[in-house]
């Protein structure tokens, strides 16, 4: 069965950046699904099986830190591995990310490689 | 605080990572009024260590053509997209400006960018506040970052 990843960011221009960049870095999806901000990230992971995040940071209504923190506490899909892209990739606050279950983090403006390196080990 | 060397450097990495446009930097406007002569906008309010605003500022033209390479799609019009795509422009490039300050001790916080458009509108700031434009040229044109900020 394929892979499905979700990306999720309030950008609709980061989305499909994201998307183009996935597909330039040969990792090959069979579905690509998007959120707009993390509570639709949440509703999304609630209805399709998601083998992989990518998610923004800094979003309206809720952050990516939040949407991690809601994430690791509903059993059926905390185990679903996301890698944060955005502009806030400080030491601080990745470490927060990553005790919320963050598995990496990417930092925008990317390369295609740099997407590889960060995801391919999680495939 | 090297503000001109921290955006050039950082507009230079957007544009050569993600939009795979050809820039170059001119000398920055730093004193005074500027008439730009520009119809799409997109800003991003800066906190912490100074207060300020980033902002990109692109005619027509250019602003469709760089927000077309972003999306690697043709755009005829200032729409959604445009404002969407300058909007992370503007995002990143205080990303990029937060991440060379955070290595001097300065910390700063990011808002989440907005983007205008029209054929005439002014931006103000209060009166005390530092400016810097700089101006890239792209072979359509030129477009500027510009940063105004208040230090703390």
């Amino acid at each position: 069965m394929g892979k499905t990843v979700l990306i999720v960011d309030d950008s609709n221009t980061m989305r499909k950046i994201v998307s183009r960049s996935l597909r330039q870095a040969g990792i090959d999806f069979d579905q690509i699904l998007e959120a707009a901000d993390g509570q639709e990230a949440l509703d999304v992971l609630g209805a399709n099986k998601v083998d992989v995040v990518l998610s923004d940071i800094n979003m309206p209504n809720m952050t990516g830190l939040e949407f991690l923190k809601a994430k690791a506490e509903d059993d059926a899909i905390k185990d679903i591995p996301v890698v944060m892209i955005s502009t806030e990739t400080g030491a601080d606050i990745i470490d927060e990310a990553k005790s919320y279950g963050a598995k990496g983090a990417i930092k925008k403006p990317f390369t295609p490689d740099l997407i590889n390196e960060t995801l391919g080990p999680l495939l | 605080m090297e503000f001109a060397k921290k955006i050039v450097e950082t507009t230079e990495e957007i544009f050569s990572t993600m939009i795979f446009m050809d820039i170059a930097s001119e000398p920055p406007f730093e004193e005074g009024k500027q008439v730009l002569g520009c119809h799409v906008s997109a800003m991003i309010g800066l906190t912490g260590s100074f207060s300020g605003m980033l902002g990109i500022h692109c005619p027509e033209n250019v602003g469709l053509a760089i927000s077309g390479a972003m999306l690697d799609m043709e755009i005829d019009e200032i729409n959604a997209d445009v404002k969407d795509a300058l909007g992370e422009i503007a995002n990143m490039a205080a990303g990029g400006i937060k991440e060379r300050f955070a290595a001097e001790n300065i910390d700063l916080e990011l808002a989440i960018p907005t983007a205008i458009s029209g054929k005439s509108y002014t931006i103000s700031s209060p009166t005390k506040s530092n400016r810097l434009i700089i101006p890239f040229r792209v072979e359509q044109g030129r477009f500027f970052i510009e940063m105004k900020y208040n230090l703390n």
